[in-house]
């Protein structure tokens, strides 16, 4: 390359304008240069000032004349259009020159996590010169300090270092040095060798002999002061939600932790994990609407699953005695606070177990996830978001069990009839909910109304994890008759902070009993009741050979991570939740 | 894992279903191992053996309801129905809560492997069992069960004197409402029988739930494959081997996640509903959700939003999770599949390999304990390193006169000079050499792809075809295929020194395709080129056919027509590129078909617990 020549920017812009390379020269490139100018210039005049509030900045840089200031943050084009175009025209004057501007491959032998653990003691000023390192990430800032320093805050897996670029380490020439810094953007993907120090500040740094662009961001990235905050822009596009906002990163780490710790308590006690349908011909296994598709080839409607309960007992009666699936379920409702179209479970099954025995292990492995991911059995929660107040959610075993029917009995200072299931239970149960103020929507059946009434005063009471136990059979049909509470149903449900996180009971395995309560179903579905379940014969049939006495048991994992990520909304603890279709051109949301 | 040693060898050692007769062998053989009390009965064991463990045993049950005998599975349901009643009436709920197994059969038969035949347990251990009874023998004051569990098996030794002493009517019960196919628990003492069998001495024995339903005497005597797919269950109760795979399958997916997990690896779960399928070419489901009113489609492929989360700082991810595909179901597909893709940031293709060899050989090693292994009686070796091979030089060892290298670079010369028609005619005259090999080919199956070949857009399409048409099915050994052509590769990069082909691999095991991967793409310019030249060409060939339909007057295309699917461009995923995707490694593992490698099972329904049945 030939010595470049001094380019004087003349003051105005015309449509012949041409730039150092004869290339013609946009308004915008043409806006962007005059800025930087200026605010070179400005910057020459408070290099001192500056040089002393740049937190890492080792000694004044000697300010050397032979050059003019690289390009930093300051100088940055601020239209989002104009900077768009400007490096789109950046790449692709490269690929005309036949220069790559996305390498295929950069050796990177250390990672950042791994960089600050090992150089973080170095003293300030200290600089180990002997040593070579590679190391890649994205840049967050950048500061030039005159022509022959760039400083870059460099972040990567989750750490943070300086690149402290000096002209003096590179192994470029000043041209080649000056042109490479100058191409090099906030929000860049770099790689970087050379050697590691601390700057006289005691800045955690690597310094240069190498730097590469290894992907230019062709986006101006969300600024370093107000990041990223709003909403829908955050779920949308997660990407730059986990760019701007480093804490959102931690919640994926913490949401990995909790499977990871379901699946190693079920594993050390012989339970095996597996895969069933999520696309069947019934969706049975729980009360929801469920998504309806259709397969071409066989000309079949298929629904997707909303739990994959009949299946795993399927297996249970297959003989693989303990069982489970960790997995997404699909749920064709409302998307609110804590629902999502589509949510991940966990659901086990151990034969010769009941629903006691689940009692405890449930006490016992929620706990000890909870203390190991939060190292206490006590956390702050903030139920209303983090402006409003926190409260201190107690996990110490053992915990509250409130047996549902007596429990509403007492609240309500009422007995409610033995016989559930007759019309005159019905009716106290419309009264009661009216006298309460309690809204139950048509069809008023007896689960219905009694579901609302146990949401308005068991589950409010229900902050510390406490279970709600013994359910009446018409509220569960799939669980097993109580051994001692006539028409009720050995079953429990989990709630912590007011809300359903587990659900379990001692399953049901006499197929009569279950043909018949399944028939009633089918009966509250033809009265309107259209989340009543499905009736499955094949399930039904495969009872008939023998389901062992065993217990079953979900987990909703998405609301389990939402408590121990102190987040009161699931869309936190999605990496892509379901979102409403866009509104605007261009981009079309649904294909 | 307790599983793996908790089978009798001869279990263990026993090959995967391959034909009836063998299996009807082995069966046998187990039998004669672990329940010498069948051997006593001649008539019966003789002519059928196989039924012996499996079946009702009316013709034995000689103090049982004589109804049972010879009656359909409705008679006997009607009879167990009956002894349900009974055993309600007894005070006994037939369906009981819950039982406190103190072993596994397994437990015990390592536990009391030192017991010598005849000999009774001395140290006064009283365990507990439970499980399914798979046989059952009544000889007077003494009957012999054989009870399953999830590890094993082992006799249940019933002595009328006994039983009764501790429980009262304990025989009868035995005798008269016990039937194969019951889950019992039983407690007792331990003696091995003079034939060398380990036996629990009953002490107590409670019918823990009553099945209706009588076990087929049959399984895989019977070449209803259906009935074993769409009733998993009574294949897992009749053959160890079914629930064996499924260990497999658990075991292998671990034996993934732990490797990953080590390496570093983040275990994400990215959206099953999307509204534009990417990643992938093939046609999707779609549903539609009520509250939103808008149309999903079921993912494809994992591959835009994992890239996206790598855009966003995770510089290693990976996903273990069902794909879903609306195309037609055969031995070899179900609509929905298990897949893992992988995304490591700052890697390329060449790291992938490794990784793959590095997964498949610890895959082998978690099941098989070998990286030896067979497959379909065929000799797989995964310890080698794995061969490489262009698809170019592939397609040239099957017909030595097509040099695809060369005549790519003939096709990219002409265009230069001589624009599109001229590479036009370097594609024609491609095709006629391609068209001559496959007319010269002996095998009819490939003269098939004869009309793939004559419909090729492109060279890259043309190369394609003829790989899969002379090289694919030959690939029995572990071998990464690499150098795909951009033309059918639109996620990849461009390769560093070759024109015109992809840094891409797939690996090749036994004819079929394991894995794909490449240096990603991180072009995002090229990216949204690419894209709409794929949609774009995919749309044309859309409207052709369609139009063609129209032409050709056929009244009822609506069939027809559902052949075909439109697709459109992720722009989302785009803009997620141009915020600066890092030099990207990725790499997707069909699970099944590794389970289908690692269990020696020909097909994926064997694999899969409730595959899609008509």
């Amino acid at each position: 390359m030939t010595t470049p020549e001094v380019y004087n920017l003349p003051e105005q812009w015309s449509e012949e304008l041409k730039d150092e390379n004869g290339e013609p020269m946009s308004k915008s490139e043409f806006k962007r240069r005059q800025k930087a100018n200026r605010l070179a210039a400005e910057k020459a005049e408070k290099e001192a000032a500056k040089a002393a509030k740049a937190a890492a900045a080792p000694a004044k840089p000697a300010k050397e004349a032979d050059g003019p200031a690289l390009e930093d943050d300051s100088t940055e084009i601020t239209d989002p259009t104009a900077y768009f175009e400007n490096r789109v025209k950046y790449i692709n004057a490269k690929k005309a020159k036949g220069v790559n501007p996305y390498p295929h491959k950069f050796h990177v032998s250390m990672s950042l996590p791994d960089f600050v653990a090992k150089y973080n003691s170095l003293e300030a000023g200290q600089q180990l010169t002997d040593v070579t390192v590679s190391v890649a990430g994205r840049i967050y800032s950048k500061r030039s300090s005159g022509s022959k320093l760039v400083f870059y805050d460099l972040k990567g897996d989750g750490s943070k270092i300086q690149i402290m670029a000096d002209a003096r380490n590179s192994d470029l020439d000043a041209e080649g040095y000056a042109q490479v810094h100058n191409e090099c953007k906030r929000g860049d993907i770099v790689g970087v060798e050379g050697f590691p120090g601390k700057s006289k500040k005691g800045e955690l740094s690597i310094f240069p002999k190498k730097f590469a662009v290894l992907s230019p961001c062709l986006h101006m990235p969300p600024s370093a002061h107000f990041g990223l905050k709003d909403q829908e822009t955050r779920y949308r596009q997660r990407y730059l939600d986990l760019i701007a906002n480093s804490d959102v990163r931690s919640i994926f780490f913490t949401r990995a932790k909790i499977i990871q710790f379901v699946r190693r308590f079920l594993d050390t006690r012989g339970f095996l994990e597996v895969e069933t349908p999520m696309m069947n011909m019934i969706p049975g296994g729980a009360a929801a609407r469920p998504f309806v598709t259709h397969h071409n080839d066989l000309n079949m409607q298929l629904y997707m699953r909303i739990a994959p309960e009949l299946f795993l007992k399927q297996l249970v009666i297959g003989g693989l005695e303990r069982v489970y699936e960790i997995g997404r379920q699909f749920r064709n409702e409302g998307i609110d606070l804590t629902h999502n179209p589509e949510f991940t479970t966990c659901e086990f099954y151990q034969a010769y177990a009941d629903y006691k025995d689940l009692l405890d292990l449930t006490e016992q492995m929620i706990s000890q996830m909870v203390y190991e991911i939060k190292g206490s059995y006590k956390i702050a929660y903030h139920p209303d978001g983090p402006e409003k107040p926190a409260i201190e959610i107690d996990f110490s075993p053992p915990w509250r069990r409130i047996s549902m029917v007596s429990g509403l009995e007492e609240c309500l200072k009422v007995k409610l009839p033995a016989d559930l299931e007759s019309e005159e239970a019905r009716l106290l149960l419309v009264k009661l909910c009216e006298q309460h103020n309690v809204n139950c929507p048509a069809p008023q059946t007896t689960a219905r109304l009694l579901d609302k009434l146990v949401g308005e005063f068991l589950e409010e009471q229900c902050v510390n994890p406490t279970f709600i136990c013994d359910h009446p059979q018409l509220m569960s049909p799939l669980a097993k008759w109580h051994r001692e509470l006539p028409n009720m149903t050995e079953r429990f449900e989990l709630f912590i902070n007011k809300r359903e996180v587990c659900n379990a009971y001692t399953e049901l395995n006499d197929p009569l009993k279950q043909r018949e309560l399944f028939g009633d179903q089918a009966k509250a579905k033809s009265q309107g009741d259209d989340e009543a379940m499905f009736v499955d014969e094949v399930f039904c049939t495969a009872l008939e050979y023998g389901l062992p006495p065993t217990g079953g048991w979900g987990l909703g994992v998405d609301r389990m991570t939402m408590l121990l990520t102190d987040t009161n909304n699931i869309k936190e603890v999605l990496l892509f939740p379901a979102m409403k279709p866009e509104e605007q051109g261009g981009k079309k949301e649904d294909a | 894992m307790l599983l793996q040693h908790s089978l009798p060898p001869q279990r263990r050692h026993a090959s995967f279903r391959t034909s009836p007769q063998s299996v009807s062998a082995r069966i046998k053989h187990v039998l004669r191992s672990t329940s010498p009390a069948v051997e006593a009965e001649p008539a019966e064991t003789k002519a059928e053996k196989p039924k012996k463990q499996k079946g009702e045993k009316q013709p034995q049950q000689k103090g049982g309801k004589p109804a049972q005998s010879a009656s359909s599975p409705e008679e006997v349901r009607a009879v167990r129905l009956q002894k349900v009643e009974e055993l309600r009436g007894q005070g006994q709920e037939p369906y009981a809560y819950r039982f406190d197994r103190t072993h596994f059969t397994t437990e015990l038969q390592e536990q009391f492997a030192a017991l010598e035949n005849g000999a009774h347990d001395e140290s006064g251990a009283v365990v507990s069992v439970a499980g399914r009874v798979v046989a059952k023998r009544v000889m007077g004051k003494l009957s012999f069960l054989s009870l399953r569990d999830d590890k094993g098996q082992i006799q249940l030794y019933v002595e009328k004197a006994g039983l009764d002493a501790q429980q009262p009517g304990g025989f009868d019960l035995v005798k008269g409402l016990v039937d194969v196919g019951d889950i019992v628990g039983c407690t007792g003492g331990l003696k091995r029988t003079d034939k060398g069998e380990l036996s629990v001495v009953a002490t107590g024995l409670q019918v823990l739930t009553k099945s209706l339903q009588p076990l087929p005497d049959k399984w895989h005597g019977l070449a209803d494959v259906e009935k074993r797919y769409r009733q998993r269950y009574l294949d897992m109760i009749m053959a160890a081997e079914v629930r064996d795979t499924f260990r497999a399958r658990s075991k292998i997916i671990s034996c993934i996640r732990r490797q990953l997990e080590d390496r570093g690896f983040l275990e994400v779960e990215t959206p099953v509903l999307e509204s534009v399928a990417g990643g992938a070419d093939a046609r999707p489901f779609r549903t539609f959700h009520n509250t939103l009113r808008r149309d999903f489609t079921l993912r494809i492929a994992t591959e835009l939003h994992l890239k996206r989360l790598v855009v966003g700082g995770f510089e290693r991810v990976f996903e273990l999770g069902r794909i879903f595909r609306n195309e037609g179901v055969s031995s070899r597909h179900n609509p929905e599949f298990t897949s893992v893709e992988i995304y490591q940031a700052y890697a390329d293709y060449s790291d992938m390999m490794a990784l793959t060899e590095d997964l498949v050989r610890a895959c082998a090693l978690a099941v098989k304990g070998s990286t030896q292994i067979s497959y379909q009686g065929v000799d797989i070796d995964f310890g080698a390193p794995f061969r490489r091979a262009s698809m170019a030089q592939l397609v040239q060892e099957a017909a030595p006169g097509l040099d695809f290298e060369a005549l790519m670079a003939a096709g990219r010369e002409a265009a230069a000079a001589g624009g599109p028609e001229a590479a036009a005619a370097v594609l024609a005259k491609a095709k006629q050499d391609a068209e001559a090999v496959l007319q010269a080919h002996e095998n009819k199956e490939v003269r098939k792809s004869l009309n793939k070949v004559r419909s090729a857009p492109s060279l890259g399409h043309l190369l394609n075809e003829m790989f899969e048409a002379l090289a694919e099915a030959g690939l029995m050994q572990p071998t990464f295929v690499t150098e795909h052509p951009v033309e059918i590769s639109p996620l990849a990069k461009p390769h560093r020194s070759k024109p015109g082909v992809t840094e891409r691999f797939e690996l090749f095991i036994y004819g079929r395709e394991h894995a794909n991967a490449f240096s990603e793409l991180t072009d995002a310019v090229e990216q949204r080129v690419r894209f709409e030249e794929q949609v774009a060409r995919h749309n044309r060939a859309f409207e052709e056919r369609k139009q063609a339909r129209a032409e050709a007057g056929e009244g009822s295309d609506a069939e027809e027509a559902e052949e075909d699917y439109e697709v459109a461009v992720d722009y989302d995923f785009i803009a997620a590129l141009e915020h600066g995707l890092p030099p990207t490694g990725g790499l997707g593992i069909g699970v099944d078909r590794l389970v289908m490698m690692l269990t020696d099972s020909p097909s994926i329904r064997d694999v899969i617990a409730f595959p899609l049945m008509k």
